[in-house]
């Protein structure tokens, strides 16, 4: 963890206050976030879900420093976000946050190795040094033999582990996955899920993952369900889950009697 | 990120598209061989000139006599030989003057056993071997010991030597001059023009009293062509030239009203002229250089934008992962000089290759100096920086959610 966090263990790992997002286009203001209060502490695995259009994917853009909220506080790490500048917000993600994309981000024309090396070459970690950090992150993924290897000519689900190793070789407090398994089968989503499982077991290594099937989300401990911008359930996995089951069935229930009634 | 890790980015980034960067670099590859060679050819023009300065001596005048033009009537030239020898020797005298010799010359008829030639005999003092930088391959030069006792003695000029002697040692053999026996006592090492000769290899020194006895009769006993005389500095030229002007006129008896009897032939003009012609073929050539520059840097900047567009993706998850907005500036800015250093050694290695074969061809010397890769270096560069700039800024500004939803 970095040295640059405040007082990173009394203070909570991520703390959003009231945080509103809107887009404006034209002038025309469409809301995306109406307010979100989200505190999360080190060692958890929070699921976030959503339908499309809840405002999943622009909360975890704030959640990742990649955007901004329109207003509402953010601290990463005990440390205000809305005032740094682009540069220290780099810097920011570099060292706090490590991301796992569903359409994995290698970068192409660059080896497995120099990919998983590149968070550390951005922290000015000589390139010497990098890559043997990133041999090392990379065997603890079960991908030493691939090293060398262009990332194109992995499968979905090494590719994806390689960019686990990228998201932990600077071993940032905060791992972020966006859809880790969108992209991926059955069991290698398994497969994935139980990786980042182990890592917040084993290492008390803190997740936020983005997903919209309720399978996933299940891994999680904690389970943060959005809908329309505002949040609609904040608490423990199982317990959201049942009751996202529930809501379900009602619907579909609701649906059957509606088609029902539709055909008499 | 480390400098060279920048490096090996771009470099990678250049690879990608070999065919594109390829294509890219012609522009610069040509622009930079241009100026690299207009370099070359000015300082071609330039030595060429001051080695054929050199050969004709530096800071020299010529005093010619010309035809006298009295009350109207304009008498025929060659008929009145006004400059004498006595001329020259008042020349010599002249503060600003470093020293003068007269010359009289002639077309004869020069034999060695069975071989002959017609070739230019000039008939001087010692002192045209300072002028003209002569310099001996063999022997002595003309003395002033020579000169009084008008010597059959001849110093032949390098390819008169070979022409007549082949192998045979010419020192002390004895040849003909217009059925004049005279005796070899130099050879000069001298190639190239030289001022009022040409070809300084096909041309024999006697002494002035000896051509005057034997082979060139003057209407006037003293009279000579010209008078070849060297200011002591470049920049006393133009004040000697007024010298002798004032002198002769003195010494000639011209009325203020008449016009000189003879004229002066300033060479440093000429090498002046010279000089400014290389300049402006240098800045033509330049000009050429500078626009295919310029394009090549256009095709560099519109290479670059594509690339950004291309790569916007890319962009978006190195920012993610922590790429500082410098960082970005710093990849493509560093790709776009990479490319122009890359067509910069190309250029160079180019123009080198043309400076070589012209100057095998041995009509022109061309050689690119440091000088001139520096400079090719440096524009690339510059042109790189230049052009490179503003996409490289373009990719630093993009936002990282932005990109990222770039396909």
């Amino acid at each position: 963890m970095s040295a640059n966090l405040s007082d990173p263990i009394s203070a909570p790992l991520v703390k959003l206050t009231a945080v509103r997002k809107s887009y404006f286009s034209n002038r025309v203001e469409t809301p995306v976030l109406h307010g979100i209060d989200f505190t999360m502490a080190h060692g958890d695995f929070v699921a976030i879900m959503g339908q499309s259009g809840s405002g999943k994917s622009t909360l975890m853009n704030i959640l990742g420093c990649l955007d901004t909220p329109t207003s509402g506080q953010h601290e990463l790490g005990g440390q205000a976000v809305n005032k740094l500048s682009r540069a220290e917000l780099a810097g920011l993600r570099n060292r706090t946050l490590g991301f796992v994309f569903q359409s994995f981000n290698l970068l192409k024309r660059m080896s497995v190795l120099d990919n998983v090396a590149l968070p550390l070459l951005y922290a000015s970690v000589p390139r010497a040094e990098a890559r043997k950090r990133a041999a090392v992150q990379l065997a603890k993924v079960g991908l030493s033999a691939f090293a060398q290897r262009q990332p194109n000519q992995l499968s979905g689900g090494q590719q994806q582990r390689v960019a686990i190793a990228r998201a932990l070789v600077a071993d940032p407090p905060l791992i972020l996955a966006d859809e880790p398994t969108g992209n991926l089968d059955t069991r290698t989503s398994v497969d994935i899920l139980t990786t980042l499982t182990a890592l917040n077991k084993q290492r008390g290594q803190s997740i936020i993952l983005v997903t919209h099937e309720p399978k996933i989300a299940a891994y999680a401990k904690r389970l943060f369900r959005l809908k329309d911008g505002l949040v609609l359930y904040d608490g423990p996995a199982r317990e959201g889950l049942l009751q996202l089951q529930n809501e379900s069935q009602a619907d579909s229930m609701n649906d059957s009697v509606a088609t029902g009634r539709g055909a008499s | 990120m480390s400098f060279i890790q920048v490096w090996v980015e771009a470099l990678r980034a250049m690879m990608a598209n070999p065919m594109r960067t390829t294509l890219t670099m012609l522009g610069i590859v040509i622009g930079i061989a241009s100026v690299v060679l207009m370099i070359a050819i000015g300082d071609g023009i330039k030595l060429f000139i001051s080695k054929q300065l050199a050969v004709l001596g530096s800071n020299l005048v010529l005093v010619q006599a010309d035809s006298r033009k009295s009350a109207g009537a304009r008498l025929r030239t060659g008929t009145v030989q006004t400059l004498t020898q006595d001329d020259a020797a008042a020349i010599n005298n002249l503060p600003t003057v470093l020293a003068a010799a007269p010359v009289l010359s002639t077309f004869s008829q020069v034999s060695f056993g069975n071989d002959n030639s017609n070739n230019q005999v000039q008939g001087t003092t010692p002192a045209t071997f300072a002028l003209r930088n002569l310099r001996l391959a063999k022997g002595i030069g003309l003395s002033d010991v020579d000169i009084a006792s008008a010597a059959r003695v001849a110093v032949l000029g390098k390819k008169v030597a070979e022409q007549l002697f082949y192998k045979t040692e010419p020192i002390n053999q004895r040849i003909r001059i217009d059925n004049q026996s005279f005796q070899v006592i130099g050879v000069l090492d001298n190639e190239g023009q030289s001022v009022g000769i040409g070809d300084i290899g096909e041309v024999i020194f006697v002494p002035l009293s000896t051509a005057r006895v034997t082979l060139i009769r003057t209407q006037t006993p003293r009279s000579v062509q010209y008078v070849l005389a060297q200011s002591k500095t470049a920049e006393s030229l133009k004040e000697m030239v007024a010298d002798i002007s004032d002198l002769l006129r003195d010494r000639h008896r011209i009325r203020a009203d008449d016009a000189d009897d003879f004229n002066v032939v300033n060479f440093g003009e000429f090498a002046k002229a010279g000089e400014a012609i290389a300049t402006g073929l240098s800045i033509a050539l330049g000009f050429i250089g500078a626009v295919s520059l310029v394009v090549g840097g256009i095709g560099i900047m519109n290479i670059m934008l594509v690339s950004v567009t291309e790569r916007t993706r890319e962009i978006g998850i190195r920012m993610a992962i922590g790429a500082r907005p410098s960082d970005v500036l710093w990849q493509f800015l560093i790709e776009a000089v990479s490319i122009c250093l890359v067509s910069g050694v190309i250029g160079i290695a180019i123009s080198a290759g043309l400076a070589a074969a012209v100057t095998a061809s041995g009509k022109f010397d061309m050689a690119i100096g440091l000088k001139a890769i520096v400079i090719a270096t440096v524009f690339s560069c510059a042109v790189g920086v230049f052009f490179g700039f503003y996409p490289a800024r373009r990719a630093s500004m993009l936002q990282p959610v932005e990109c990222l939803r770039h396909d």
